[in-house]
């Protein structure tokens, strides 16, 4: 309230209204600048993450009586092996996704940031995946990695390599799935780690340079420290998106009109943890079930954040 | 009087927040069902024809404003979601049949069609399928539009090549147990180099299954999914794996789509509604196609239904509107334009449905559809099958797919069932 004491004697022969009373007559059209925000906030981002609670600790079908259920979704979810299999799953596809895409972006960055020519070009080229609809690659990918018809088998059969049965088995369902995920986000990536490229001074290559330092050398020694906090950005860019994967996976298995959209390919090898809490609460229309998956899945994000920082902090040190 | 700037703007401000609270007030008078002479028709893309629909505005024009608006995407939670928040519910609304058993225990959101004289209408339509538009406590909540008899699709000319029956009529009698159906795969198998019969396990599975009158939990929320007659669909589907009859592609893929271009899988038990599939997704094999019967009693795949809710304002009207709309001369044209397979029998008969398909090379489709729609026998539509049912299905695909050991694939769904009807309720 230092703001309030602060304020112009006019309002001294007023009768003195209490501090907040009269902070927020002072201020209300302030607020209501900004209400847009935290009112549409307020009804579609606290209210549902508050009912999801509420929900979480009942038995709902959806449309009929909700019926308290205490804490026994959660005792439930925390023998479910289908959902710790989900977790499994969204982290291996994350990890086979995200280190290949950031060498891949950063040589892409390194290569984009020396003096080529039509560089924008390419800048504009490596972007563009990433604002493509993901719908739209899932079905391209769907056929380049089908098992007969597919580019990749074609390739690997001139290999004189043996046919992958891409979507049919639990380690061609999650590969299928992180090469995607690394073709859509290695551009994007790529341009971010350009932008830190450019923020390192030209001095100090200048300066290796003269030492001797070899194009390898001063990648390693000067490049690669110099873009650690771009490099922490990216990790925690795409630990977002990855623990997130959704349509990806659910495009991409998709079969017959019968089969669950949300079941992730045979064995559940593709189901991420979204898609399992969609299983859940479309599918069997459990909806108290559901948003305790989704808390689950909360816990799991505020984990990963958590190391994520402890990295940031380190980096303070 | 002087008009700051600062006045003006917060003239503005004051002036936006009152839009925006008047909107709020507003917002807490939201009707729950339509207004005015407004009838609200929902249904989603391909759930009923649109000329039937047109029509049937133009007809009643003279009492009501028929709404039909057709809602895209995730439609049932569409539904449920106007129907829990009791705001812009629609007077007429379509449910999948597969969603059914989500509705049926919370008929008390609908009208009870029963009570709007639906009882002498009943003699139209096939009985099995009116059936399961009532719920538990007799009210009926669904009337029908389709359904979705299973058949035999096959290439006649692969069939002829290994020598095979081939004409409708005698795949119908020839291939008419699952034992003649496996030996004529077998056959299919060694004749015509790398076809198979089926694409994959769980077109046997989950025929099988929906022939019976069972399914996976009973009317008295009790686990059946581990009696014989699940048992016996497991022991058929994983004995098709091991004889090789089944491949290794997943349905709806380029390589399924290409392999039956090619005549490597020249044959699907499928829903009357798959010929608009096929004609879809490989339009190159027309005219290659027939139908004949599935193996030992057709089954049912899909089929939907019209309700009337409780926001509606003049059920009579909305009743009136449905009855029409689903007469057989109707259902004759939503067969036509939209592969809505007729739920009245006097339909089959009719001119539309009398055409020979040339890309069935010239059957009159009908003469197998139509007989098998009236012989299905449909199981308890429980809302705990989805749940119950899948450990199984998933597992039964882990057997065709990966190659799980049938034994382990089928105590692990046990153990996995055993878990899910503990939690859900159901008895074990």
């Amino acid at each position: 309230m230092a703001v309030v004491e602060q304020s112009p004697p006019v309002v001294a022969h007023r009768p003195a209204p209490t501090g907040p009373r009269k902070g927020w007559r002072k201020y209300w059209h302030l607020y209501a600048a900004i209400s847009p925000f935290y009112l549409i906030f307020l009804a579609f981002g606290l209210f549902p993450v508050g009912f999801s609670l509420y929900l979480s600790f009942h038995r709902w079908d959806g449309l009929g009586s909700m019926e308290w259920a205490g804490l026994s979704q959660y005792q439930y979810l925390l023998g479910d092996s289908d959902f710790w299999a989900s977790i499994g799953n969204t982290v291996i596809i994350w990890a086979l996704a995200t280190f290949p895409m950031i060498l891949l972006a950063m040589v892409t960055a390194v290569m984009l940031n020396s003096a080529v020519r039509f560089k924008s070009v390419y800048r504009i080229a490596y972007f563009l995946p990433s604002v493509t609809s993901v719908v739209a690659v899932a079905i391209v990918f769907g056929s380049i990695f089908s098992t007969n018809s597919g580019v990749v088998n074609a390739v690997l059969h001139g290999l004189g390599i043996d046919q992958v049965a891409w979507l049919n088995t639990p380690w061609g369902i999650k590969v299928t799935i992180a090469a995607l995920m690394t073709w859509q986000w290695t551009g994007y990536n790529a341009i971010i780690f350009l932008a830190g490229l450019q923020t390192v001074p030209g001095e100090l290559y200048e300066a290796a340079r003269m030492d001797g330092a070899g194009p390898v050398q001063t990648f390693f020694k000067i490049t690669l420290p110099l873009l650690r906090p771009t490099l922490l950005f990216v990790l925690v860019v795409s630990t977002v998106t990855g623990l997130q994967s959704f349509s990806e996976p659910q495009v991409l298995l998709q079969t017959s009109s019968n089969d669950s959209t949300f079941a992730g390919g045979p064995g559940h090898s593709g189901q991420t943890m979204v898609l399992y809490f969609f299983q859940q609460t479309f599918d069997n229309n459990d909806f108290g079930y559901g948003a305790a998956v989704a808390w689950g899945i909360f816990l799991v994000v505020v984990l990963f954040s958590i190391i994520n920082w402890r990295l940031v902090q380190r980096r303070g040190d | 009087m002087r008009l700051s700037r600062r006045g003006l703007l917060r003239a503005g401000l004051a002036g936006s927040a009152a839009t925006a609270l008047g909107g709020l007030a507003s917002g807490c008078a939201v009707p729950t069902g339509s207004t005015g002479r407004d009838m609200v028709l929902w249904y989603w893309s391909g759930g009923l024809s649109d000329t039937v629909v047109k029509n049937a505005k133009a007809r009643y024009g003279g009492s009501v404003d028929l709404r039909p608006i057709q809602i895209g995407g995730q439609y049932r939670s569409k539904l449920i979601t106007t129907i829990t928040g009791q705001a812009h519910v629609p007077d007429i609304a379509g449910l999948k049949g597969e969603d059914m058993a989500a509705y049926l225990p919370n008929a008390d959101q609908f009208i009870d069609l029963r009570t709007l004289g639906a009882e002498k209408y009943r003699s139209q339509y096939l009985p099995w399928k009116w059936d399961q538009g009532v719920a538990d406590d007799g009210t009926m909540v669904g009337f029908p539009i389709d359904c979705g008899p299973v058949a035999h699709f096959y290439q006649y000319d692969v069939f002829r090549k290994a020598g095979l029956p081939y004409e409708p009529d005698d795949v119908s009698e020839g291939l008419g147990t699952w034992e003649a159906f496996f030996a004529a795969g077998e056959q299919l198998g060694r004749r015509v180099p790398g076809a198979k019969l089926l694409t994959d396990v769980n077109g046997v599975f989950e025929n099988v299954v929906q022939q019976g009158a069972q399914r996976y939990v009973d009317k008295d929320r009790h686990f059946i999914g581990d009696q014989e007659h699940v048992r016996r669909a497991w022991a058929l589907a994983v004995e098709a794996k091991k004889r090789g009859l089944v491949s290794d592609l997943v349905s709806g893929t380029p390589d399924q789509l290409s392999a039956i271009q090619d005549g490597k899988l020249p044959s699907q038990l499928n829903a009357s509604w798959a010929s608009f599939d096929i004609k879809n997704g490989v339009p190159k094999t027309k005219g290659r196609w027939r139908v004949a019967q599935m193996p030992v009693r057709p089954a049912n795949n899909g089929g939907s239904f019209l309700s009337i809710t409780k926001a509606c304002r003049e059920p009579e009207k909305a009743f009136e509107i449905i009855t029409w709309i689903l007469d057989a001369a109707n259902q004759a044209q939503g067969y036509v334009d939209a592969g809505l397979f007729p739920s009245t029998p006097a339909s089959y008969g009719l001119k539309q449905m009398r055409e020979p398909d040339p890309f069935f090379g010239g059957q009159v489709t009908t003469d197998v559809f139509g007989p098998a729609a009236q012989k299905i026998v449909v199981a308890y539509n429980s809302p705990f099958d989805v749940a119950l049912g899948t450990p199984i299905k998933d597992e039964i695909k882990n057997v065709g797919v990966l190659g799980k050991d049938p034994k382990k694939a089928w105590s692990d769904a046990m153990s996995k069932c055993r878990r899910i009807a503990k939690h859900l309720g159901v008895s074990y």
